[in-house]
């Protein structure tokens, strides 16, 4: 990172997961859920910080398509170890 | 009968709000003890936790979270991965193990107090699962290093360290007991689950389980990230109780409580995370140095997400950025330096890719810290170990009981911040140290580093045995050298091959 100073002005949202089978379905379900949107997946070995600008949707049904099983957002916690941006569920 | 999903009856079902009979407000809620700061309770009605979660919600998640914390434990138990690994791992382990599971307790003491005396409904109800989660990372690291007693006695410390007046613990007692322990609902919202949790325990919990995982550490790796799930639902308490102090008035009494918590969470962070990452981890191994991972979960993140709930950034800022050069290297050549005084085998790390490592992160670290290390090897090489321990203690600050550090070198950067306050001098290790400490003297002045015991006479006989013993490290806990100089061998063998 060139300017520390600056490096906080970004706009970036997002979850970041556990590494697992939860954590790829999510990012793969990212990219289906935010057509047109660039999707950055960070592969940190214990960790995938998956974002995108100003602001990602998530939907049951694509985890779920994407898992091959039953999911329900509130299982989103059992890898979910942080959230990047405010998260609003509907 | 129709069933309503959990969104359309949450709000309703955990607005548990009322009129109070029989008792005044002030009585239900002790201003002290909810940290109100003159909002009545129709003022904290507004409070929207961004986590909704009822309670059979959390017991299933939390069931399946702990059924693969402890089913990778019990899949590796019985491999030799901690036999295998470097001592200078088996020592993160150590120093992690002392310094963070008993601390847990005192966590789940102030959710406990945020269930209670939190004016909001929701506070109430997230913090009511806090607690229980809190017990649950103390349970499961109690749990965890105890089949690494029999392997290593150090590891006592994991349940040992807070009935002791071992240093670095009277320095994690000042933090966890001011930040945790002995402060209104709204003050431990805004420190801990804001400042300490969102911000800097992923550092630990986060940071370090991407080391573990590249070390191959896998049990410990699931398990801390497995904590840092928790904590990123209950860490978001504090967010909503920004807006609610920002919409009454209250954003210089909720930015007080945040810098102080935050200046204070990273002296800590520094030490313990910083020389975990950049020293003990093995070089191969570091997935990124301290100041990277600070750069990603505070700098970029944090501070962005105290500029989105309406926050400034703290006064300190650019120190602390600055600090970030020289902090975990100063903090290091400490704990080295006076190894036999941790519960942990500290390791050197300046091994020939040491070094370059840290100069590739640290620019300049040669020529400042590496010539320190140049001593100290120098020393070593020619037999004169009894050099490289200290004969004197270091200056500890009055505020986070952390010695008095900075960069080594040409530019001398130690300094000292000195305070006279009721016929008392205080020392501190940086401007923002002092100022935590101006406010709210009172609430300090009173308490003792342990070179002001040393000093007063209480540590008897002075002399290191008679600290060791104050310190409760007994033999067979004492530290040394993580690789039994073992890596003075390997510089001996290069400077030769180089010579012939």
């Amino acid at each position: 990172m060139s300017d520390i100073s600056q490096s906080h002005i970004n706009n970036k949202v997002g979850p970041v997961m556990r590494q697992g089978d939860l954590a790829k379905a999510v990012s793969e379900a990212a990219e289906i859920d935010n057509p047109g949107k660039t999707i950055t997946v960070e592969d940190k070995l214990a960790y995938l910080r998956i974002q995108t600008d100003g602001e990602m949707f998530l939907q049951r049904q694509t985890i779920e398509e994407m898992l091959g099983r039953p999911f329900s957002m509130n299982e989103l916690e059992v890898d979910r170890i942080a959230q990047i941006g405010r998260s609003r569920a509907s | 009968m129709a069933l309503l999903g959990r969104l359309d009856w949450y709000n309703l079902a955990r607005t548990t709000n009322w009129t109070p009979g029989y008792v005044t407000e002030d009585e239900l809620f002790p201003p002290e003890m909810s940290g109100s700061m003159g909002i009545p309770l129709s003022g904290w009605e507004g409070y929207d936790e961004p986590y909704k979660q009822t309670y059979p919600e959390y017991v299933k998640v939390q069931r399946e979270k702990d059924a693969g914390a402890y089913s990778v434990k019990a899949a590796l138990e019985r491999s030799d991965i901690y036999e295998k690994s470097d001592p200078g791992w088996q020592s993160v382990l150590k120093l992690h193990y002392g310094a963070f599971p008993r601390a847990e307790y005192s966590a789940s003491t102030a959710e406990a107090r945020m269930a209670r005396f939190g004016k909001a409904p929701g506070m109430r109800n997230m913090a009511t699962m806090g607690m229980l989660d809190e017990m649950r990372h103390a349970q499961l690291q109690l749990y965890f290093p105890h089949e690494l007693c029999p392997k290593d006695r150090q590891f006592d410390w994991a349940h040992k360290s807070y009935d002791t007046n071992h240093w670095a613990i009277v320095a994690a007692r000042h933090l966890f007991d001011d930040m945790m322990v002995t402060r209104g609902a709204s003050e431990v919202a805004l420190g801990l689950t804001f400042a300490f949790e969102t911000g800097f325990t992923n550092m630990q919990f986060l940071g370090l389980a991407a080391d573990a995982a590249e070390v191959g550490d896998w049990s410990f790796s699931n398990m801390i990230s497995s904590i840092q799930t928790d904590e990123s639902r209950h860490a978001q308490i504090g967010g909503p109780l920004v807006g609610i102090l920002l919409a009454n008035g209250k954003k210089q009494e909720a930015q007080r409580i945040v810098d102080m918590m935050i200046w204070r969470a990273w002296k800590l962070f520094a030490a313990v995370t910083g020389a975990a990452m950049d020293y003990f981890t093995p070089v191969a191994d570091r997935k990124m140095s301290f100041k990277e991972f600070m750069l990603e979960w505070i700098v970029s993140q944090f501070e962005r997400a105290l500029l989105d709930l309406g926050l400034d950034k703290p006064w300190y800022w650019d120190q602390l950025v600055a600090d970030l050069d020289h902090a975990s290297h100063a903090m290091q050549m400490g704990f080295w330096f006076w190894r036999p005084i941790m519960w942990w085998n500290n390791p050197a790390g300046v091994t020939a890719e040491d070094r370059a490592w840290l100069e590739e992160k640290y620019p300049g670290w040669s020529e400042t810290f590496g010539t320190v290390w140049d001593v100290i090897t120098d020393n070593l090489l020619e037999g004169k170990k009894g050099l490289t321990y200290p004969e004197t203690l270091p200056m500890l600050c009055n505020m986070c009981q952390l010695p008095i550090a900075s960069a080594p070198g040409p530019a001398w950067k130690v300094r000292d911040f000195p305070l006279e306050y009721k016929g008392r001098s205080y020392h501190f290790c940086s401007e923002a140290c002092q100022w935590c400490f101006e406010q709210e003297p009172e609430r300090y002045k009173g308490h003792l580093s342990l070179i002001d015991r040393f000093l007063a006479g209480m540590i008897q006989p002075p002399t290191l045995e008679g600290a060791l013993n104050y310190m409760s490290l007994y033999p067979g806990e004492r530290g040394d050298d993580a690789h039994n100089y073992a890596w003075v061998e390997k510089i001996r063998a290069a400077r030769q091959k180089a010579a012939a």
